[in-house]
């Protein structure tokens, strides 16, 4: 059985499909992220998985649990870090665990132990008894998360975990969902392509309600578009050359002084004596793999981020 | 015990914030002083007249109906058979003057003798018995005709009622003031879920009436305080309670769960915070109808039908008859009418609510 089963999983907004047929399975003890740019329908699709949503059509299922028919045996089994973090402003970080805790049923002594353990590891104990309404926002995140652990879930859902975070902040975090893996099924949406790839098992790339590709970083990368990188410092490029270059390669790309060419199957001789017999000077050249973002924008035509 | 967990969780958010845990108790001080002042000794409830009549014959209740053709004056019902009901009645606050018609009155006046009347008025309000004594007694030489002579005495009697005014407002202050739980109710849930905080309880297997019941938890405390404080503030400023104390408090807790309860069905019918304004849609014309600020005795009866069948009237009857000193007896039913309502209203709120949790 799968943690997470979904089936054409589609929902409409007064006619707007934020999420288009969906099919995903998600092995237990998997870290998948669904990776896709903002309005892509990662949310949605999460909420609809947290049982807060009706499918418009298409089914989907926790670990058997269907989330339209059964959803209380369904919120038993999960539990949700939100987009936004949301917590109980005048409680401290002990209250906040211990009301998502103790909603999931644990006594008070679970509660307290699981809480200790987890407000440690994020290392919000030293502020854990003053009221979370003071706490910046990459404290208040760390809580979020860890509110979403004390029921010890079987499967976790984190949407964009790290948003709007700063790097040292987005570090603790991911060093943390890391050691989850294995552990935990933990469904993680983000529009960071290097926390998909830095902690994922599989990736989804979504966009605009679709699951667009899916497979792990290097399947992305190499395996399903063949696409390589090659990074060439030049002078003398004229835009002659350029234009030339264009009509023969998917993606060219040129910065001062650096010339970025991507495309399937790309041949590194190839390029190097085409450029050489067009006069152009060539200091050094290397290939490069491609990056998630590639990938995205191969199958889309647009970036992730602007 | 999850809504215990939600109810705890509230009941922090609330004591936590002073804004609000000020707004909440100071309310009720600052609502009683406001009405008393505004009110201020001024008339208590219509002038009408209770009548005694200890002859009981044809002529004297031909003479009673006379009186009540009299413009200025209006009869109070039922008419009294013997003085000493009047009488305690009237020590008790629940009139506040009578005419006794002692029995001989018809043979007195078939006999042409003088007729002697009393007018029964509280000592503390002594300006009603000096405006009505020409009146009586106008209208009694006109129903009799030249002779016999009809003398109306006045008579002032001690009352246990302090302050009239302040008795027959407070019932309606009160509850118009527990009322106010209805937004402040669905003002706490719909801020909630305009936050996301329930969105996010809603991924727990929290049910519809743990939240319901949780919601309302942190209520009860203030409700319980703040009817401390209406009773208090109320005596302080002389209310006379002849009554059970404990039956009028238990009287304004269900007016008040009912409050809560309404408070939780216009929560999981509003979207934010400023949404739940519109309970004040409810509050205003449901405190009118059912005589929170004035008396409603010449209210059309089709509205009077719909007051009645709403619950705060049955507060205000009820807590007003408590505080005239009427037995738990003549209550019951207005205690019954209130929990029916508390019930019926928290099974819709759960409805409702349940509704929200998926959309
Ligand atoms: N409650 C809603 N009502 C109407 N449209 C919505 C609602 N929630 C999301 N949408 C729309 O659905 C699309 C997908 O949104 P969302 O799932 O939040 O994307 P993401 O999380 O990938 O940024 C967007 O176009 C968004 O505007
Ligand atoms: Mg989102």
């Amino acid at each position: 059985m799968n943690a997470v089963q979904t089936f054409k999983l589609t929902k409409e907004f007064d006619g707007l499909v934020a999420v288009n047929g969906i099919d995903l399975e998600i092995k237990k003890g998997e870290l998948f992220s669904l990776l896709g740019p903002n309005g892509a329908g990662k949310t949605t699709t999460i909420r609809m998985l947290c049982c807060l949503l009706k499918p418009t059509r298409g089914t989907a299922s926790i670990l058997g649990y269907d989330v339209a028919k059964t959803p209380f045996a369904v919120k038993k089994l999960i539990g949700v870090s939100p987009q936004d973090t949301i917590l109980s402003e005048r409680l401290n970080c002990w209250e906040n665990m211990a009301l998502i805790g103790k909603v999931h049923g644990l006594s008070s002594n679970e509660v307290r132990k699981r809480s200790q353990e987890l407000l440690e590891t994020m290392g919000l104990m030293e502020r854990a008894k003053d009221q979370v309404r003071k706490f910046s926002g990459g404290m208040k995140r760390r809580l979020s998360i860890t509110m979403a652990l004390v029921s010890d879930p079987q499967v976790l859902f984190l949407d964009e975990p790290t948003l709007g975070l700063d790097p040292q902040a987005r570090r603790t975090i991911w060093e943390y969902i890391a050691g989850l893996k294995g552990k935990k099924t933990v469904l993680l949406t983000t529009h960071y392509m290097e926390e998909a790839d830095f902690l994922s098992d599989r990736i989804g790339i979504i966009d605009e309600g679709r699951v667009v590709a899916l497979g792990t970083s290097q399947e992305l990368k190499t395996n399903l578009f063949g696409m390589r990188n090659m990074v060439v410092s030049t002078e003398s490029l004229t835009a002659e050359v350029i234009a030339d270059l264009h009509s023969k390669y998917s993606r060219v790309a040129v910065t001062k002084g650096q010339l970025k060419i991507s495309h399937k199957d790309l041949d590194f001789k190839e390029i190097v004596n085409h450029l050489h017999s067009r006069g152009v000077t060539v200091y050094s050249a290397a290939l490069e793999q491609p990056t998630l973002e590639d990938v995205f924008i191969e199958i889309t035509g647009k970036k992730l981020r602007d | 015990m999850k809504f215990w967990e939600i109810g705890k969780r509230n009941l922090k958010e609330i004591y936590r914030n002073p804004v609000l845990l000020g707004f909440l108790l100071g309310m009720p001080v600052a609502f009683m002083l406001v009405f008393v002042a505004a009110a201020g000794g001024g008339q208590a409830g219509p002038i009408a007249l209770s009548i005694a009549d200890e002859d009981g014959s044809q002529k004297s209740s031909l003479f009673v109906q006379y009186l009540g053709i009299v413009g200025a004056i209006e009869l109070n019902e039922p008419i009294y058979s013997e003085k000493s009901q009047a009488q305690e009645d009237l020590e008790n606050g629940r009139i506040s003057f009578y005419l006794f018609i002692p029995s001989g009155f018809e043979q007195a006046q078939q006999t042409q003798q003088t007729i002697n009347l009393e007018l029964v008025y509280m000592a503390a309000d002594p300006m009603i018995g000096l405006q009505l004594k020409p009146m009586i007694e106008a209208a009694g030489s006109e129903f009799l005709g030249v002779a016999p002579l009809l003398n109306v005495e006045l008579k002032g009697t001690e009352s246990r009622i302090k302050n009239m005014a302040v008795n027959f407002y407070f019932p309606g202050i009160a509850v118009y003031g527990l009322m106010i739980l209805i937004s402040t109710a669905a003002g706490i849930i719909a801020g909630d879920r305009e936050k996301g905080f329930l969105s996010r309880m809603f991924t727990t297997p929290a049910r519809p009436w743990d939240f319901i019941l949780g919601y309302s938890l942190p209520f009860i405390p203030v409700l319980i305080v703040s009817t401390l404080i209406y009773l208090g503030v109320g005596m302080a400023l002389g209310l006379t309670i002849v009554g059970n104390l404990g039956y009028a408090f238990l009287i304004f807790f269900l007016i008040g769960l009912c409050a809560i309860g309404i408070g939780m069905i216009v929560g999981s019918l509003v979207k934010s915070e400023s949404q739940a304004g519109v309970a004040w849609i409810f509050i205003v014309p449901m405190a009118m109808i059912s005589g929170a600020w004035f008396t409603v005795d010449r209210m059309p009866s089709a509205l009077k039908s719909v007051a009645g069948a709403l619950p705060f009237i049955h507060g205000i009857d009820a807590s007003r008859a408590v505080i005239n000193g009427s037995p738990f007896s003549a209550i019951i039913l207005d205690i019954y009418w209130l929990i029916g309502w508390a019930v019926v209203l928290f099974a819709v709120g759960i409805a409702l609510f349940r509704r929200t949790m998926v959309s």
